[in-house]
């Protein structure tokens, strides 16, 4: 599965994107968080790998902006392994390993459209990629 | 004394000066007495090394600049647009841990300063005065590290807490405290303490702890100065009073850190080396995290006795997950666990090396002190001694017939009820205007469905925060059944601060 951020502008709440791209590709798409009001907002999706082309480029054509890349940034020279963010965590990106160091998952991040550990790391440590 | 005395601290400190002292962490103690039991253990090990970094908001520095010429006696000063007090004469500072910069509040403050000074990093100091006959300066700005200073001593008035409460949070919104971000419906929960592994834990009865005892402070070595403010032996709350050079400390060790919307605080890494001086010091350093229990508590309450839900062993609590009201809650530990070991082997290894001496407190750490509540001259006022009852309207009814109850009753808000009396919404004055404006005929089109309420039993001043928190002028009063019993309104409350 490939995950990919999907931006949508004030300019296209109005259209049922996501449907329509559903509808063209025939393809399953899983939402894994949405933030999408009529100001425009983020959707974080997983589209199958060998479909992932063409659904990224369906998505551009109708005015989405399409990012792939890593949501968060972490620190380590700031992080100091308290394990705070683990508990904030609803996708158990966040957890010890065998030292107790304060390990993240990246792939599973759900990045901006939760964000629940970024203000509560007593360091600020840990960054959206914006 | 115990009457099975094995050693002396001075026969401890002889082995560890010809490098043949036993030393072996909280940890490692615990599977030697479970592998060898505890007779062999007390005879064996010399040492138990112990280990906690966490937040400890009771900490500060005391600095001494030095005099300028001509001289100053500061009457107001500030690190990094920190403010920073003056407790003695002309040129001593302490620097707050939660003291918050001024330009940065919420994520620079006292701690972070400390952290920047051990780091051996320059800050901007500045300084008024009113000026005296032998002070005549007023004003002072210069930037200093912890070269230039001739004192920078960490001098923590409460820390290492013996242990602590597990905290979450039953509100439904998110809460942000001193034990971090709580999630709404008990949505996690948080605890500090390294448990097995905690200082005082491995020496509940502070036999080898008190006035004088050397210590892991910091990265360096320090001492235990006292029992802590707050100190709760009665109730396994120990703390303890401490003081370490600054000058000497590691950033590793030491952290300034920002709670979200509570403000900032330090990070400190405490130790104690704990002299098996009898068979009851061994068994009490083995003990293991099963065996010690803290309460969960319920944070959504802000209250000073806060409720408890239930026991929980440090087992459970490191195991990531607690269950609370049948609910499996993702837990995380505050202090760092990772961190607390470094300590425990890094004071063995200082040890081993011929590097730490013990040392006996001349006197120990009470055992009966009392930790009393605050005394207060007037009572505190709950929300029923101000509470009115409620117009309310049921959903069905016209923005018309609502706009004329406000009207004929001189009041601007109406609470919505099911014909159970349920809360379903509240309607103001201001969201009728705005129906009428925009021609809306029907309530609801115009009612706030999210609406936030207050028990009567709740502070005033809980209330009044409420409030100012959300911008807005009046609670509906609810009961446990969620039945509207009425309604509080700001203009209440400025009212009864009046009187």
């Amino acid at each position: 599965m490939v995950k990919v951020l999907l931006k949508f502008s004030d300019k296209v709440t109005d259209q049922p994107i996501t449907s329509q791209v559903i509808k063209e590709k025939g393809v399953t798409i899983n939402i894994l968080s949405a933030h999408v009001d009529q100001q425009g907002g983020e959707m974080l999706i997983e589209i199958p790998e060998d479909e992932a082309e063409g659904v990224i480029e369906a998505f551009r054509s109708k005015g989405v902006k399409v990012e792939l890349r890593r949501l968060i940034e972490v620190n380590k020279e700031k992080c100091f392994d308290c394990g705070g963010c683990i508990s904030l965590c609803p996708v158990n990106v966040i957890t010890y390993d065998a030292e107790y160091s304060v390990v993240f998952d990246e792939e599973k991040c759900l990045g901006s459209t939760c964000a629940l550990c970024i203000d509560a790391c007593p360091v600020r440590a840990i960054e959206l990629i914006t | 004394m115990p009457t099975s005395e094995l050693r002396t601290i001075d026969e401890i400190n002889e082995k560890i000066r010809k490098g043949e002292a036993v030393v072996v962490t909280a940890e490692e103690m615990i599977k030697i007495v479970e592998s060898r039991g505890i007779k062999v253990a007390a005879k064996e090990i010399d040492v138990v090394t112990t280990g906690t970094l966490g937040a400890m908001c009771s900490s500060g520095a005391i600095i001494n600049l030095g005099h300028s010429d001509p001289p100053i006696k500061i009457n107001k000063a500030w690190i990094n647009d920190v403010e920073v007090s003056h407790p003695g004469a002309a040129v001593d500072l302490y620097i707050g841990a939660t003291q918050m910069s001024e330009t940065k509040p919420f994520e620079y403050g006292g701690g972070h300063v400390i952290e920047d000074l051990i780091k051996g990093e320059e800050v901007e100091l500045r300084a008024t005065a009113y000026g005296t006959d032998c002070y005549p300066r007023t004003r002072l700005e210069t930037l200093l590290t912890k070269n230039d200073l001739n004192q920078f001593y960490l001098l923590n008035f409460r820390n290492c807490y013996q242990r602590y409460e597990c905290a979450t949070n039953s509100r439904d919104e998110v809460i942000y405290t001193y034990m971090g971000k709580l999630l709404p419906h008990f949505g996690n929960a948080t605890f500090s303490g390294a448990g097995e592994l905690s200082p005082l834990t491995n020496d509940p009865n502070y036999e080898t702890i008190g006035i004088g005892t050397r210590i892991f402070l910091g990265g360096s070595q320090g001492y235990v100065i006292g029992e802590g403010t707050q100190h709760n032996p009665r109730n396994q709350f120990g703390t303890i009073m401490v003081r370490g050079d600054g000058k000497k400390m590691s950033p590793e060790f030491i952290h300034g850190a920002s709670f979200t919307n509570y403000g900032t605080t330090l990070y400190v890494g405490i130790g104690f080396p704990i002299p098996i001086l009898n068979e009851g010091l061994a068994k009490k350093t083995s003990i293991c995290d099963d065996d010690i229990f803290t309460e969960v508590v319920d944070y959504g309450v802000p209250r000073r006795d806060r409720p408890t839900l239930r026991k929980v062993s440090y087992k459970e609590l490191k195991s990531g997950k607690i269950d609370i009201n049948n609910k499996e809650v993702k837990v995380s530990s505050l202090s760092s666990l990772k961190g607390a070991k470094k300590i425990a082997k890094t004071l063995k290894s200082w040890i081993d090396d011929s590097k730490f001496f013990l040392t006996a407190p001349i006197e120990r750490l009470p055992t009966d002190t009392v930790f009393k509540p605050m005394k207060l001259l007037s009572a505190m006022p709950f929300v029923e001694s101000i509470i009115h009852p409620a117009m309310t309207c049921k959903e069905d009814e016209k923005v018309k017939s609502v706009a004329e109850k406000i009207i004929h009753h001189s009041i601007n808000h109406v609470v919505v009820v099911n014909d159970e009396g349920k809360l379903k919404g509240i309607v103001t004055s201001w969201d009728i205007t705005k129906a009428v404006a925009e021609g809306k005929k029907d309530l609801t089109d115009i009612i706030t469905r999210r609406v936030f309420v207050t028990t009567p039993d709740e502070p005033v001043e809980v209330a009044s925060r409420k409030l100012a928190q959300h911008n807005i002028s009046a609670l509906p009063v609810v009961n446990q059944e969620k039945k509207v019993v009425g309604i509080i309104t700001a203009e209440d409350i400025s009212k009864l601060f009046k009187r």
